[in-house]
C-alpha cells in the first residue's frame, strides 16, 4: 500500500520538475497555455461521435507540444497508466449496443459502434495529454497568478495553492504513517477496521494543530486576508499570438475535416 | 530592546506556565533560552509575539485554548507594549524562525515564500525581489530560488526559513531549535549563519553545545521560573546547576571531566 | 467516480462548471462575510488531509478488498460546507491537474457530484438534522451523541455518494456519449456506490468518533453543552420527509426510464445477453433517447446549440468515399506527427551536439 503512496508523491515531484524545465511552451504565459488547454479539451470533446477520421488531426497539438517542450511522450502514457482503464470503461460497449455497418474492410464489417468507440477513446486521450501537457510546462503558482486574472475568487486561489504546498507535506506524513503500521502489522494489506478511526483521526488532530501554526506564521508576516502572487512575467505579444494561433487553427478542424481534405489531395 | 515584567501566564487556570518571570535583553545581543521539555521556552516565544497571553487579542494565531489563558505582567519590545492593538508594530520588528520549516514555510517555492512578508508590508514588487535576492546572496543560497519547499531537503528548508524571516529586516530574530534534527554539516552552516547576523536574537534549544557557539547569554528556565540568567561561560559550565533543572553539561565540557 | 473528459458534452460540462462556479462564489461570499481569516490554513490543511487520506487502504474485515473514502462528508462536518466545498473543490482540482483524475473540462461536474452533494445536501439535508434529532437520546448524552455521528456519517455518506453516482450516469446520458442505455448505466452504478458509500460512511464515522472523542469542539453541529439535545424533534420530520422527496424523485426519474427502455431494464436484470439484445439495439438506435422526456429535452437542446456532437455519421451519403479520402489522409496525419517527433529529436540531438562541442 505504500507504493501507491510513494508513487503518488513521485508524480508530484516529476511534474515539478517537468514544470520547470526551459522551453519554448514552458515561456509561454500560463494564462495563454491556460486558454489554448481549454478550447483544445472543448473542441475535441464536441467533435461528432463518428467522426474519427476528424478527430485524428487533433493529434497534432499534442504531438507538436511534446515535440518542442522536449517532454517524453513516454511519461505522459506511464503516469496515466491507472486512469486510462477508467476513460475506456464507457466506451467499450458501444460495439455491442450499435451494430449498425459503417464500410466493410474486405470480409470485416466496420459498425458505427466500433468507430465511436475508437473516437470516444480518442478522445479521452486527447483530452489526457493536453491537461497533462499543461500542468508539465506550467508551474502551479504561475497557474494561480493566471487564475486569479481572470478574477477566481481569491479564497479559491489561495486555497489551491496552499493545498497544493500541504498535499505533498501530508502525503509524506501519511507515507511515514503508513510504513510504521505495515512494520507492526506484517501480512495486511491495509489498515484494519479497528484502526480506521485512530489512525486518520491522530492524523486529522495534528493537521489542526498544523493549521494553527502556519496560521501564525502567516499572521507573523503581515497576512491581513490578501494574498499577493509574485508572477515572474507579464503578457507579450507572442502569448497572444500563441493563442490566437491555435485556437484558429482547432476552430478550423473542428469545422472542416482536415483529415479528409488532406487525404482528397492524395485521392483524386 | 525587549523586557519582560513579572510575567505570569497560564493556558488553563490552576496550571501555570510562567510564574513571575522578568529579563531585559539589550540591542545586539544573543540571548539563548534553554531549559526542560515543558519548562516554558515556547511560552516565552508566544507571549513575546502575541500569540498567546495578553496580546492574543481577537484574530490572533493560537487554537482552541486560547479563551482560557490567564496572565499577569507586562512584556515590551522597545518601549512598546505587547497588546491587541500594537501588534502589527510589534511583529514588524520581530522575526520567529519555526521549529517545524514546514509550518513556517506555507507557498509553494522558496520565492514566493519570501515574497509574501514584504508584499504584504507593501513593498513594491521590483523592490521586493530585489531585497530577495539580497538576502539570498547574503547566506550564499541564491541556487534556492525557484525550488518547491516539498522539494528540498532538510537542511536546505531550514535555511529558506531563515531566509523567508531575514528578508524582512526584523530587529530581533527568534529561532525555536535552528539545529534540530540537521545533519553536522547544516548544523554547522546555521551555527556559521546565525554567528554572522547582527541583530538581537533569543535562541531556544537543547543543542547546548550550538547555543556555546552562538550566544553571550544564557537564560535557564525551569518549571517557569528563571533558574539562571548570565554569561554563557557560567550557566553551561555548570554542571550542578544544569543537572538540577534537567539538563546535562555540553558535550565538549562533559568530555572534559 | 472521477469523470473524464471524453465522457461529457461541452454543453453539459459548461453547464455544470455554471453550477459549480455560481455555489463556490456563493461559499466564498459566505465565508468573507463571516471574515473569518483564520480558517484557510485550517481548510488548506484539512484538504490536503483529505487528499492524503485517500490514498490510505482501509482492509474491509471478510473480504480481503479495501474502501478509500472521497471527503465530502468529512469536510462539511469538520468545516462546515461551505468552507467544506471550497476545500474538496481544490482536492479535486489538484487530483485533475496532477494525476489526470477526471479530466479539466469534467472538473465542474465532478465538483458537483463529489463535492457539492457530499458537502451542501449532506450537510443540510442529513448530518444537520440527524445532529439535531433526539434520536439515541435515551442513550445517555455522550453515547448518543456518538450514535449520532455514526449514524449520521454512514446515511450521509451512502446517500450523498448514490446522489453523485446518479448525476454521473444523469451527465453521461444527456451529453449522449454512450450508448449504454440510461436505465442499465444506472443499476450499474448506483449498486456499487452503495456499497462505496457505506464503507466511506463507516471510515468517515469512525475518523469521527474519534475526533469527538478527543477534540469535540472540532466537529461541527455536536452539541457541547449536552443541553438541547432535545429540543430538535421538527428536524428528524423533515430530514425523513426531504429523503422521502429525493427517493421518490429519483425512483421515479429511474422507472421512468427503465419503463421507457425496456431492453435498458432487462439488461441490466438479466445480464447482457447478446443474441436477443443486437437485434433490439443494433437496428433502432434513435429509440433510445427519444422515448423519454429527459432526452427529449436534451435533444432540443442539442439542435439549438449546434456545437453538441450530432447523431448522424458525418457525410454519410458517400460512405465509401469519405472513407477512403479518410484512411489516407489518417495515414498522413499519422506520418506527419511522426515527422514531427523525428524532426524534434533531430534538432534536439543538434543542440546538444553543438553545446557539447562548444
Amino acid at each position: 500500500m505504500n507504493q501507491n503512496i510513494e508513487r503518488s508523491i513521485h508524480d508530484l515531484r516529476e511534474m515539478d520538475a517537468l514544470a520547470s524545465g526551459d522551453s519554448m511552451v514552458h515561456r509561454v504565459s500560463a494564462g495563454a497555455k491556460l486558454l489554448v488547454t481549454v478550447v483544445y479539451i472543448g473542441t475535441v470533446v464536441s467533435f461528432a461521435k463518428l467522426n474519427m477520421t476528424g478527430l485524428l488531426f487533433m493529434v497534432l497539438y499534442p504531438v507538436l507540444l511534446f515535440t518542442v517542450s522536449g517532454i517524453p511522450i513516454s511519461t505522459c502514457f506511464y503516469k496515466l497508466r491507472f486512469v486510462l482503464p477508467l476513460v475506456l470503461f464507457v466506451g467499450v460497449f458501444n460495439p455491442f449496443f450499435d451494430r449498425t455497418p459503417a464500410f466493410a474492410i474486405g470480409s470485416f464489417t466496420v459498425t458505427t459502434g466500433m468507430i465511436s468507440m475508437v473516437t470516444l477513446m480518442m478522445k479521452g486521450v486527447f483530452c489526457l495529454m493536453a491537461s497533462f501537457l499543461l500542468m508539465a510546462t506550467t508551474r502551479i503558482e504561475a497557474l494561480c497568478g493566471a487564475l486569479r486574472k481572470i478574477h477566481m475568487p481569491q479564497m479559491l486561489v489561495t486555497l489551491l495553492l496552499l493545498t497544493f504546498r500541504y498535499a505533498a507535506v501530508m502525503a509524506e506524513e501519511v507515507n511515514v504513517m503508513t510504513q510504521a503500521y505495515s512494520l507492526r502489522a506484517p501480512g495486511q494489506k491495509g489498515i484494519h477496521y479497528t484502526a480506521w478511526g485512530s489512525f486518520l483521526g491522530q492524523l486529522l488532530l495534528r493537521s489542526m494543530d498544523r493549521a494553527d501554526e502556519l496560521y501564525s506564521s502567516m499572521l507573523l508576516r503581515g497576512y491581513h486576508g490578501e494574498f499577493y502572487y509574485a508572477e515572474t512575467k507579464k503578457r507579450s505579444s507572442g502569448d497572444t499570438l500563441y493563442a490566437a494561433i491555435w485556437c484558429a487553427a482547432f476552430l478550423a478542424a473542428r469545422c472542416v475535416n482536415l483529415t479528409q481534405v488532406l487525404g482528397m489531395t492524395v485521392v483524386r | 530592546m525587549i523586557r519582560f515584567e513579572d510575567v505570569t501566564f497560564a493556558y488553563e487556570k490552576g496550571k501555570p506556565v510562567l510564574s513571575a518571570v522578568s529579563f531585559e535583553i539589550g540591542k545586539g545581543e544573543t540571548v539563548g533560552l534553554i531549559g526542560a521539555n515543558g519548562a516554558g521556552k515556547s511560552t516565552v516565544m508566544k507571549l513575546l509575539l502575541g500569540l498567546a497571553g495578553p496580546g492574543a487579542g481577537a484574530g490572533s494565531g493560537s487554537g482552541a485554548g486560547n479563551t482560557k489563558n490567564t496572565g499577569s505582567g507586562r512584556i515590551l519590545v522597545e518601549g512598546i507594549e505587547v497588546l491587541p492593538k500594537n501588534l502589527p508594530q510589534i511583529r514588524r520588528k520581530l522575526g520567529f524562525v519555526l521549529q517545524n520549516s514546514d509550518n513556517q514555510m506555507f507557498m509553494p517555492t522558496v520565492f514566493e515564500d519570501m515574497m509574501f512578508g514584504l508584499l504584504n508590508y507593501g513593498m513594491s514588487r521590483m523592490e521586493a525581489e530585489r531585497r530577495v535576492d539580497e538576502v539570498l546572496q547574503d547566506l550564499g543560497q541564491e541556487k534556492l530560488k525557484y525550488l518547491y519547499n516539498h522539494k528540498i531537503s532538510g537542511g536546505e528548508k531550514r535555511m529558506a526559513a531563515v531566509a523567508t524571516v531575514l528578508a524582512m529586516d526584523p530587529e530581533v530574530l527568534l529561532m525555536d531549535e535552528p539545529t534540530s534534527a540537521l545533519d553536522p554539516y547544516n548544523r554547522r552552516i546555521i551555527i556559521r549563519t546565525i554567528g554572522a547576523l547582527k541583530q538581537t536574537k533569543i535562541i531556544t534549544s537543547h543543542d547546548l553545545d550550538m547555543i556555546y557557539d552562538t550566544c553571550g547569554r544564557v537564560i535557564l528556565l525551569s518549571d517557569g521560573k528563571i533558574a539562571a540568567d548570565g554569561p554563557a561561560e557560567d550557566i553551561l559550565m555548570d554542571k550542578k546547576l544544569l543537572e538540577a533543572n534537567r539538563m546535562e553539561l555540553p558535550l565538549r565540557f562533559a568530555t572534559c571531566v | 467516480m472521477h469523470m473524464a473528459d471524453a465522457l461529457l458534452a461541452p454543453a453539459v460540462a459548461a453547464t455544470m462548471y455554471v453550477s459549480s462556479g455560481t455555489t463556490a462564489c456563493i461559499s466564498v461570499k459566505k465565508l468573507t462575510e463571516d471574515e473569518n481569516t483564520q480558517k484557510l490554513p485550517t481548510m488548506a490543511v484539512a484538504s490536503a488531509l483529505v487528499f492524503a487520506g485517500q490514498m490510505i487502504n482501509y482492509t474491509i474485515p471478510g473480504t480481503g478488498s479495501s474502501g478509500h473514502m472521497c471527503g465530502g462528508m468529512l469536510l462539511s462536518a469538520l468545516l462546515g460546507p461551505q468552507a467544506g466545498f471550497l476545500s474538496m473543490i481544490c482536492v479535486l482540482a489538484i487530483q485533475c491537474l496532477f494525476f489526470a483524475d477526471g479530466g479539466l473540462m469534467a472538473l465542474g461536474a465532478n465538483i458537483w457530484n463529489m463535492a457539492f452533494y457530499g458537502c451542501f445536501a449532506g450537510y443540510y439535508l442529513i448530518w444537520r438534522p440527524i445532529m439535531r434529532s433526539p434520536v439515541f437520546g435515551g442513550m445517555g448524552a455522550k453515547k448518543g451523541q456518538r450514535a449520532r455521528i455514526i449514524l449520521a456519517s454512514i446515511i450521509g455518506c451512502i446517500i450523498t455518494l448514490q446522489m453523485g453516482a446518479f448525476s454521473v450516469v444523469l451527465e453521461t446520458t444527456l451529453s449522449g456519449i454512450t450508448e449504454l442505455p440510461f436505465g442499465a448505466f444506472c443499476s450499474l452504478m448506483l449498486p456499487i456506490h452503495l456499497a462505496i458509500g457505506l464503507v466511506e460512511g463507516l471510515i468517515t464515522a469512525a475518523v469521527l468518533t474519534f475526533v469527538y472523542e478527543t477534540r469535540p469542539e472540532l466537529i461541527r453541529g455536536v452539541d457541547l453543552s449536552d443541553e438541547k439535545a432535545y429540543s430538535g424533534k421538527k428536524s428528524l420530520a423533515t430530514v425523513i420527509i426531504c429523503l422521502a422527496i429525493a427517493a421518490a424523485l429519483v425512483g421515479g426519474i429511474f422507472s421512468h426510464f427503465a419503463s421507457g427502455n425496456p431492453d435498458g431494464l432487462e439488461w441490466a436484470l438479466f445480464g447482457n445477453e447478446e443474441a436477443g439484445y443486437s437485434a433490439n439495439m443494433g437496428l433502432d438506435e434513435e429509440n433510445f433517447g427519444v422515448s423519454s422526456g429527459v432526452s427529449e429535452a436534451a435533444g432540443a437542446i442539442q439542435e439549438k446549440l449546434s456545437f453538441l456532437p450530432d447523431y448522424a455519421f458525418a457525410d454519410s451519403e458517400s460512405p465509401m468515399g469519405t472513407t477512403v479520402s479518410g484512411l489516407v489522409g489518417s495515414a498522413m496525419v499519422a506520418a506527419l506527427a511522426l515527422a514531427i517527433c523525428t524532426a524534434g529529436h533531430f534538432f534536439r540531438k543538434k543542440t546538444a551536439d553543438s553545446s557539447l562541442a562548444s
